[in-house]
This record gives C-alpha cells, sequence and structure tokens, in this order.
C-alpha cells in the first residue's frame, strides 16, 4: 500500500504547485454556471409550472451546479496522458515501473482527486448547502455520497483507460478523445439531468455505465425522502460497473499491450 | 569471481517482427489507405543471440534504425519477442514485467523518469517507496552518491529548472537507486557538454565498480565507449555482426595507422607523387599535412617512411593510431555496403 500511497502524495505536492490554474478553474466554472442558471431559467419560464419532470428550478440547479463541481473533479484527463505518454514514447519508463501500468496512472492521478476535491468541490458544496438552506439533506447520504463518488472514480478512470487504451491502435488522441467526452457528459447526466430524459432514452442511458459517475453519486447526495432502499440499489448497480468496467479495462489493456510498438529511438 | 563471471542477460536467436501499414502517396492514397490491409513485415531484430555477465559494460552499437532500441526494450520486457528466447536474471522479461523490473534501472537520455514539478529528493523518494528499498539501503546509497557527487546542490532542486545535464545525471542516479543488476543506459551523453560528459562517464564507471551493476550502454558518441566499454557489440539492420572486445575492434579490418607527413613546399605535388608511388594506399591532403592510411597487415609503416624519405624530405611526422570512430564507422559502410539496396530507409530488413 505503501507504494501506492506514495504516489498520492506526489501528485498532491505537484498539484499544489500550480496554485493559479485552482483560480482559471473557479473563474471558468463561474461563467458557465451563469450560462447555466440564464438557460435553465428560461425553460422553466416558458414551462409555466414549478416542477417539471419532478424537479423544480431550485433542484435543478443545484444539480447541475454540483454536477459541474463533480465532473472538475474528476476529469484528470487520463485518455489525454495516456495518448502523450504513447506518442512521445515515455511510456516505456511507466510500464518498466514495479507495479502494472494501469495501477501506476491511477494512483498517480489520486493526489490531484483529493486536492481538487478539498479545493473545488467541497467549496462548491458548502455555497451550495448555505445558500440553498437546507436543500441538501445532511445525515447518512452524506456517507454513501462519499462512496458512490469513489465507485464513480474507478468508472470513469475505468472507462477513460479503455479509450486511453485505443490509442495504441489509431496514435492519435484528440478525435477519440473528444468523443469520448461527450459520450461520457451526455449520458452520465453531467449536463442534462437524467430525469429531463425522454422514455426511451432513459431506458437506454440505464443500460449504460455512464449514469453511475455522476447522476449516481448526486442523486444519493439529494434524495429527499429516507428511501434508503433507493440508495442501496443504485449503489449495488454503481458495483456492477465498477466491478465490469475495471475487469474490462484490464483484459482489454492485457490483449493490447502485445501490440505495442514504443514509437522513437 | 564467481560472482563476476554469473550471465544475467541471455539472447536466444531473438527475432522481433513488426508489422507496417504500406502507405500510398497523395490525398487520394491516404484515402486509401483508410481500408487499406496491405502491411508488411519488417524485421527490427534479426536472430540475435547473445549473453551477458554480470558486472559488465558492454557497447551496444549501431547505426541509427539498427534495432538496438528494440533490443533493449525487449530486455526490458515493454516488447515480445516474436520468435527466440529472453531471460534476464533467470526471468523471462515480458511475463513477469513487475518482477524484472526491480532488476533493471533504465536510462533513456531523451526522456526523464523524473518528476517534472518536484525536487529531486521527492523523485528519490517516490522511488525509494515504490521499489521497495530499505531505508538503511536507501541512506547507504545517498552516503554512496554523496562521494561521487556533488548531489545536495540537486537534491532540492525541482526537475524542470535543471540543465540538461544536470537532469541527465539526476536521471542516473536515480536508475541506480535500487541498487538493480542491470542498468540500460540509451545514449546517456547525448547533447551535453564535453566537461559534463566526461563526468557522467566517471559516474557511470564508479557505480558500475563499487555496485558490479552490468551496464548496457547505446550511444552514437564513441568517446563514451572508449571511455567505458571493454566489450562492443554492434549490431545493423537488426542482424549482429560485431561482439567481442575493444581491442580486437581496431584489428577487424587488419590493423589500420594513419601516417601524417609534411614534405617539401607544394603539398598537392607531393600528395600526388606519394599517390604515384604507393597506388595500394589511401593518400589524402589537406592545409597542413599529407596522410597515408596504411594497413600494416600488408605493410610496414617503416617501409612506406623508408622509400618515402628517399625521394622526399620529410619536414615533419606523426603516426596515429585508427580511432574507434574510424572503425566503426567502416563496419557500417561494409555492412551496407553489402546489401544490394543500399537505400534503404534504415528502418529493418524487409522479408
Amino acid at each position: 500500500m505503501k507504494k501506492y500511497l506514495t504516489l498520492t502524495r506526489a501528485g498532491i505536492i505537484e498539484a499544489l504547485q500550480f496554485r493559479l490554474s485552482f483560480a482559471v478553474i473557479i473563474v471558468g466554472n463561474l461563467l458557465y454556471l451563469t450560462v447555466i442558471y440564464y438557460l435553465w431559467k428560461a425553460i422553466y419560464a416558458s414551462a409555466g409550472t414549478n416542477v417539471v419532470n419532478g424537479m423544480t428550478f431550485t433542484d435543478t440547479l443545484i444539480y447541475l451546479v454540483l454536477a459541474t463541481a463533480l465532473f472538475n473533479f474528476m476529469e484528470m484527463y487520463t485518455v489525454w496522458e495516456i495518448g502523450r505518454n504513447i506518442q512521445s514514447g515515455k511510456i516505456v519508463l511507466d510500464l518498466i515501473k514495479p507495479m502494472p501500468y494501469r495501477r501506476y496512472l491511477f494512483w498517480s492521478f489520486t493526489g490531484s482527486f483529493v486536492v481538487q476535491f478539498f479545493l473545488t468541490f467541497l467549496p462548491t458544496f458548502i455555497v451550495v448547502a448555505v445558500l440553498t438552506k437546507g436543500a441538501i439533506r445532511m445525515g447518512a447520504n452524506l456517507a454513501f455520497f462519499v462512496l458512490s463518488v469513489i465507485m464513480g472514480v474507478i468508472i470513469n478512470y475505468s472507462i477513460d483507460f479503455i479509450v486511453g487504451t485505443i490509442c495504441l491502435y489509431t496514435e492519435s488522441i484528440w478525435g477519440i478523445n473528444i468523443m469520448k467526452q461527450v459520450i461520457v457528459l451526455l449520458f452520465s447526466g453531467a449536463v442534462i439531468p437524467v430525469a429531463f430524459f425522454p422514455e426511451g432514452l432513459k431506458n437506454f442511458t440505464y443500460c449504460l455505465p455512464f449514469r453511475a459517475i455522476y447522476d449516481a453519486p448526486l442523486s444519493i447526495l439529494l434524495s429527499s425522502g429516507t428511501a434508503d432502499s433507493s440508495i442501496i440499489s443504485t449503489l449495488l448497480v454503481q458495483l456492477f460497473w465498477c466491478l465490469f468496467m475495471t475487469a474490462a479495462s484490464v483484459i482489454f489493456w492485457k490483449i493490447s499491450l502485445r501490440q505495442i510498438t514504443v514509437n522513437g529511438g | 569471481m564467481s560472482d563476476t563471471k554469473k550471465t544475467v542477460i541471455e539472447l536466444k536467436n531473438i527475432t522481433k517482427e513488426f508489422r507496417v501499414l504500406n502507405r500510398s502517396e497523395g490525398l487520394r492514397g491516404s484515402i486509401k489507405d483508410l481500408f487499406s490491409r496491405d502491411y508488411r513485415i519488417v524485421r527490427a531484430v534479426d536472430d540475435v543471440s547473445l549473453s551477458v555477465s554480470q558486472g559488465e559494460i558492454v557497447g551496444y552499437l549501431g547505426p541509427n534504425g539498427a534495432g538496438k532500441s528494440t533490443t533493449i526494450k525487449m530486455m526490458t520486457g515493454v516488447l515480445e519477442p516474436t520468435s527466440g528466447q529472453i531471460l534476464v536474471r533467470g526471468n523471462v522479461p515480458y511475463l513477469h514485467r513487475s518482477e524484472n523490473s526491480q532488476n533493471i534501472g533504465v536510462v533513456f537520455g531523451q526522456r526523464s523518469q523524473l518528476w517534472w514539478a518536484l525536487p529531486l529528493v521527492e523523485s528519490f523518494r517516490i522511488l525509494k517507496d515504490i521499489y521497495g528499498i530499505s531505508d538503511r539501503d536507501y541512506k547507504d546509497i545517498q552516503e554512496l552518491y554523496r562521494s561521487l557527487v556533488d548531489i545536495d546542490e540537486l537534491l532540492h532542486k525541482p526537475v524542470r529548472q535543471m540543465s540538461l545535464g544536470q537532469r541527465t545525471l539526476s536521471d542516473i542516479l536515480a536508475a541506480f537507486l535500487h541498487d538493480p543488476a542491470i542498468v540500460f543506459l540509451d545514449e546517456p551523453t547525448i547533447g551535453l557538454d564535453v566537461s559534463m560528459k566526461s563526468k557522467i562517464r566517471e559516474l557511470i564507471c564508479e557505480l558500475n565498480e563499487k555496485k558490479n551493476t552490468t551496464v548496457i550502454l547505446t550511444t552514437h558518441d564513441m568517446g563514451d565507449v572508449d571511455a567505458l566499454c571493454r566489450r562492443i557489440v554492434i549490431i545493423d539492420k537488426g542482424r549482429k555482426i560485431y561482439d567481442n572486445d575493444i581491442e580486437h575492434l581496431k584489428g577487424f579490418f587488419g590493423s589500420y595507422r594513419t601516417l601524417r607527413l609534411r614534405l617539401g613546399e607544394d603539398l598537392k605535388k607531393e600528395a600526388g607523387i606519394v599517390r604515384e608511388e604507393f597506388p595500394e594506399l589511401q593518400v589524402t591532403d589537406d592545409e597542413e599535412w599529407i596522410s597515408v592510411l596504411v594497413d600494416e597487415s600488408r605493410i610496414r609503416v617503416v617501409d612506406v617512411l623508408e622509400k618515402i624519405q628517399q625521394t622526399h624530405n620529410i619536414k615533419d611526422m606523426q603516426l596515429e593510431e585508427i580511432s574507434t570512430e574510424d572503425v566503426i564507422k567502416k563496419i557500417y559502410d561494409k555492412d551496407r555496403a553489402k546489401e544490394d539496396d543500399p537505400l534503404q530507409d534504415g528502418e529493418g530488413r524487409e522479408v
């Protein structure tokens, strides 16, 4: 375990070196959230009712603000990292570390997860909680939420790693990464709450792993009733995807690695 | 002494082939390529066998694209050979990559394994933890480093602020940190100034001596080879063409020496006369000297001198051993000349 935690530690120190980037992220988010605010205000105004698809304007806004905050800390640009390492040939140096590459890369990112959680997600969460005065239930759901976020991180990483592995074949990153981002953002509910999807699309979404990344932890956090059974079932679905995607990414990587033709020199 | 004779790397008939898409030219060709299944097989390493003992420093040479890096990547376990057997300290590297990585250290002159934004000491700490180096070994190696280089100046400097020389030095120290049995150095002195080069060579030499580490060195700098290697392996187009001591290398094409002379007033004219006298020898001239390349297995330098002396007034003379660089160049050239098609792209031999 020590050899993994040392990577987390290094990641934290490394992330803290670039303090200006936090300011940039926060400013960028504020701009994005302003757009979101007016967009949904217009949607609710034209709907003529206070509740659309079972969500009030405040509900929707809280959901999207937290989804953005969650996205900021979960998105690790894994695909870029893998793609760049393949193109530059630096991947050779990572492959000969005394631990599997997939694990090495994951633990290298964890430091930055920790930093982002405390510097971007937590402040946003506190601001939202204070402003909405009790719209977020402060109870056992917080513990479930943390558990759910951790599984979300693992699922997200596995998906990214699979897409990154494809770079071994294509040796290009840009298009693949953009496509992945659009698909994940749409089907995970990070841009539009899944509750707003039409019935058919919603059912389709429930068959995909993406919902388990952002929508699952947020729905647990914002669940108003004490429907613990639905929380448990959400967590179980997440657990399934967690195991499934991890296995898939490990196997795909193993097969692909034989195909590797490291660039350079 | 039994320890020094132990074989640490064993390659038996190693071959590595890559599948490369045959690219067509132009826009139309590029579009056609999207659907092409027209592959050709490029053999980057062709039936190479090699055995290296503990503590050796082996110069692994070859022109660009000869297959050096591919061989090294197979020894580190990154690539799987197409056929043949490979053992590194009794391990099959690509099957047991993690175990193998404990036994090897790697430095690529153009890439760094250090953490870019962090001070060097942090990189060392991370490596200490991931390689599971004990506190005591870590302290010992720090002591050793301190005795070899001025490490305190480097330890607290972020890697991104280092000069290329300092970074390379740090990378070498990082590669030796977990006391691996074998260290691969891929062009470690590339782009460095003369004094840094010699510093790096000294360091490698001393680490090899103190730790009895096997060093596999690829380089294009014959200064590195002369300073460090006793044994040289040369490959070209994937095939091993030389594997012996550096002393033998000089006799590989007969024993060449260069006789440099300064005769009379008009160098050009004199050179012409010498050329006529020795049609079998290669005679060149520049501003100051007339150079005669003498193959001592055929004619003795003394005899050449004797003959010239009878007809010319020798003002000054020098006798030079042929340099390693010249020999290597001759070996590459000879190997190229053997091929029917000298204009190959250097990616390897096609089959």
